[in-house]
C-alpha cells in the first residue's frame, strides 16, 4: 500500500487550471520532494491531499484511506506544516501545541511527554511559555512543525519549510527532517522551491510546472537522463543570433557534438558530453566568429537542468514568472531567499 | 503526466510493527471544550478590547439620561430612567461582540487551516468562539448591571431573579448576534466586512422603544417599531426591571430566539461553503 495516492487530480479555480491530471504515488517511509516554482500547483495539490481542499476531478488517498470520503481518517494519519504557519500569535507555544493535541484526542500524561518530546526535537523548549507573537519566522516554522509532530503523523506533509528562512534555520529545519525519518520512519511529502533542498532531502523527486508532473525519479536518475554535462554561457542580446550560429556551425562540423542547445535568459545552455574538453573548443570556435560572449562555465546537470530539459527554462525565471499567475490562483506567496543553481 | 510507481520501494526507517498515530476521536464536547478554552483566553488576553467595546453602551447610556431622563421622568410618568435605560445598553454592548472577528483573523491568518487539519469535529471551531462570545457578553452585562446600580438603577421586583432574567435574554439575543458576525467572517473571510457587521445593529435596535415607550409613539415609526423583533426582547428586558409581565417576557425570548435560530441558519450556511471551499 502507498503511503500516498493521487490518480489524475485536476483542481479548477474558475478559469483556472491550477493543478492537470496530476498522479503520484509515495512508498512508506520515503522523503518525495515535490519541486516547483511559484505558482506551479504545489499548495494546491497539498491541501487537497491533507484533505483542505476538494479536487474538482481525480481522487487521493493517504495510507489507503480516500481524502475525499474518509477526511477525519486521513487527518489523523497526517501531520501537516503549511506554507505560511498559521499560529495563534496570542497563545504561548505550550498552549497551542496543548490544544492541537487535545484536539487530536491526546491527554493526561501522553499529552505533556509528547508537547515535551517534540519541543526539543525542534529545539524550542526555552520559549514555550512565551506568547507566539514574540517569536522570529524561524521559531514559528519550528513550533509548526512541533504541532504537526505531536500526534506521530505517520505521513507527513511539509509544504515549503524553509521558505523566507535564513540558511542556519534552513539547515536546522533539514536536520529535523531527517531525524524524522531516521527516528520515526515518517513518510515526508516535502514541498519546496529550492533545488538543493530536493536534492539534499528528497529519495525522490517529482518536478512540477504549470499544474503537471512533468519529471520523477531519484534526484540521480534526473540528473543522469540530461546525459551530459552543462555549458552555459553568457551572451550580450545583440550577439545570440551570432553565438546560436557559431554553436550550430561547431556542432555542423563535428567540432562539438551534437548536444541540446537552448536558450536562457543569460545566453545559451549547451547539454555535451566532456565538458571541460568541448569547454575548450566552443571558446575558440566563438572566438573565431567574432562573438563577444561573457562568463563560461561547464557543470554536472543540476535539477535545475533537469527543470530545463523538461520545461524549456530555468526554476529561478519560471518563479518569476509565475507570481502574477500565483496570486490569481493559489495561495502561495512569493518566496523569499536564494535559489540553488 | 501519469507517474510511475515508486522506484524507492521502502526506505529504512518505520517497519510494519511500528507503533501507530497517536491521534484518536476526541468527541464533540471535548473539542468544544477545548476551542471554547482557547477563545476565553483570547478575551481576557486583551482586556483594552473588552474595555472599548463597553465606551460607547456606557457613552449612550449616560447621555441618553442626561438629555432625556428630567422630561422621562416628570412628563412621560417614567418612574427611573436610568432603569429604563439600562437594557438598551447591556443590549448594545452585546452587539458589540466580537465573535467574528476572532474567526476572522483567524481564517486570514491561516490559523483556520491548522485547526481545520486536525481530527476536531469543524463545528466545534465554529461552536466554541460562539461559546466564547457568550463568556464576554456576560461579563458585559455584569460590569454594566454594576454600573447601573452605581448610578441609581434599581429592579421592581427581585433584584436576583430580574438580573439573572435580563442576563439570560441577552446571552440568548447576543449568541444571535455574534452569529452574524462568525457567518459573515465564514462567507467572506474579509477582516473589514465581517468589523462592519456591526452596522446592521443600529436599525435592529434603535427602531425599538429604546428611547420611549412604545405607546407614546405615533405614525410610521410606530408601525415599524412594532414590526422590529427586538422591540419584543427590549420590553421583555425592560419587564425584567420594572416587574416581572410573563407575556412580555415571553414574547421576548421568543423573538431572541427566532433571531437567533435565523443567524445560526446563516452561520450555517456560510460555514458549509467555507468547508467546501477549503
Amino acid at each position: 500500500m502507498s503511503a500516498i495516492q493521487a490518480i489524475d487530480l485536476v483542481r479548477r479555480f474558475g478559469d483556472v487550471e491550477a493543478v492537470r491530471g496530476v498522479s503520484l504515488q509515495v512508498a512508506e517511509g520515503e522523503i518525495y520532494g515535490f519541486l516547483g516554482p511559484n505558482g506551479a500547483g504545489k499548495s494546491t495539490i497539498v491541501r487537497i491531499l491533507t484533505t483542505l481542499l476538494q479536487p474538482t476531478s481525480g481522487s487521493g488517498s493517504v495510507l489507503g484511506h480516500d481524502v475525499v470520503r474518509e477526511p477525519t481518517t486521513v487527518r489523523r494519519l497526517i501531520g501537516v506544516a503549511l506554507q505560511e504557519a498559521g499560529l495563534d500569535p496570542k497563545q504561548t507555544g505550550r498552549e497551542l501545541l496543548t490544544l492541537q493535541g487535545k484536539l487530536y484526542g491526546l491527554k493526561g500524561r501522553i499529552l505533556a511527554d509528547q508537547i515535551t518530546e517534540v519541543t526539543e526535537l525542534v529545539g524550542l523548549t526555552d520559549a514555550m511559555d512565551r506568547r507566539i507573537q514574540t517569536y522570529s519566522g524561524g521559531m514559528k516554522r519550528r513550533l509548526d512543525l512541533a504541532s504537526a509532530l505531536l500526534h506521530r503523523p505517520r505521513v507527513l506533509f511539509l509544504d515549503e519549510p524553509t521558505t523566507g528562512l535564513d540558511p542556519l534555520s534552513r539547515a536546522l529545519i533539514w536536520d529535523r527532517i531527517r531525524e524524522l525519518r531516521e527516528r520515526f520512519g515518517a513518510t515526508i511529502f516535502l514541498t519546496t522551491q529550492y533545488l538543493e533542498e530536493a536534492d539534499e532531502l528528497a529519495d525522490r523527486v517529482a518536478i512540477i510546472d504549470h499544474g503537471q508532473i512533468v519529471r520523477q525519479g531519484t534526484p540521480e536518475a534526473l540528473k543522469a537522463e540530461v546525459g551530459a554535462d552543462v555549458i552555459d554561457v553568457a551572451v550580450e542580446e545583440r550577439e545570440t543570433g551570432a553565438a546560436r550560429a557559431a554553436i550550430t556551425e561547431l556542432q555542423a562540423s563535428g567540432e562539438l557534438p551534437a548536444g541540446e542547445l537552448r536558450g536562457t535568459r543569460e545566453g545559451y545552455t549547451l547539454f555535451v558530453p566532456d565538458g571541460p574538453e568541448n569547454l575548450a573548443v566552443l571558446i575558440r570556435g566563438l572566438d573565431k566568429a567574432g562573438v563577444r560572449f561573457g562568463a563560461v562555465s561547464v557543470s554536472r546537470p543540476t535539477l535545475d537542468d533537469v527543470f530545463l530539459a523538461a520545461t524549456g527554462g530555468r526554476m529561478a525565471a519560471a518563479d518569476q514568472d509565475g507570481q502574477g499567475e500565483d496570486q490569481a490562483h493559489e495561495p502561495e506567496p512569493a518566496g523569499a531567499g536564494r535559489r540553488a543553481q | 503526466m501519469t507517474a510511475a510507481a515508486p522506484d524507492a520501494g521502502r526506505v529504512p526507517g518505520r517497519g510494519s510493527g511500528e507503533p501507530q498515530t497517536l491521534a484518536a476521536p476526541a468527541g464533540l464536547i471535548s473539542d468544544v471544550v477545548a476551542i471554547t478554552g482557547r477563545a476565553i483566553r483570547g478575551i481576557l488576553r486583551e482586556p483594552e478590547l473588552f474595555i472599548f467595546a463597553l465606551i460607547i453602551p456606557v457613552f449612550f447610556f449616560v447621555v441618553q439620561i442626561g438629555a432625556l431622563g428630567d422630561v422621562a421622568e416628570q412628563q412621560l410618568g417614567i418612574s427611573n430612567y436610568a432603569t429604563f435605560q439600562l437594557p438598551i445598553s447591556i443590549l448594545f454592548a452585546a452587539a458589540s461582540t466580537s465573535g467574528g472577528n476572532a474567526l476572522v483573523l483567524d481564517i486570514a491568518g491561516g490559523y483556520w487551516d491548522k485547526l481545520s487539519l486536525t481530527p476536531a469535529h469543524r463545528s466545534s471551531l465554529v461552536i466554541g468562539n460562539l461559546f466564547g462570545e457568550m463568556f464576554a457578553v456576560l461579563l458585559y452585562s455584569l460590569v454594566l448591571l454594576l454600573f447601573g446600580f452605581v448610578i441609581g438603577v434599581r429592579f421592581a421586583e427581585n433584584t436576583l431573579v430580574g438580573s439573572v432574567g435580563l442576563i439570560a435574554l441577552t446571552l440568548l439575543f447576543g449568541i444571535g448576534f455574534a452569529a452574524v458576525s462568525i457567518a459573515v467572517a465564514l462567507a467572506t473571510g474579509s477582516i473589514r466586512a465581517t468589523q462592519s457587521t456591526f452596522i446592521i445593529f443600529f436599525p435592529l435596535l434603535f427602531l425599538t422603544p429604546s428611547a420611549l415607550p412604545r405607546d407614546l409613539m405615533t405614525g410610521w415609526f410606530e408601525k415599524a417599531v412594532s414590526l422590529n423583533p427586538m422591540t419584543y426582547v427590549v420590553e421583555a428586558a425592560r419587564s425584567f426591571l420594572f416587574g416581572f409581565d410573563g407575556a412580555v417576557i415571553a414574547k421576548g425570548f421568543l423573538a431572541a430566539a427566532l433571531f437567533s435560530a435565523l443567524t445560526f441558519a446563516l452561520t450555517a450556511l456560510a460555514f458549509r461553503r467555507r468547508v467546501r471551499m477549503g
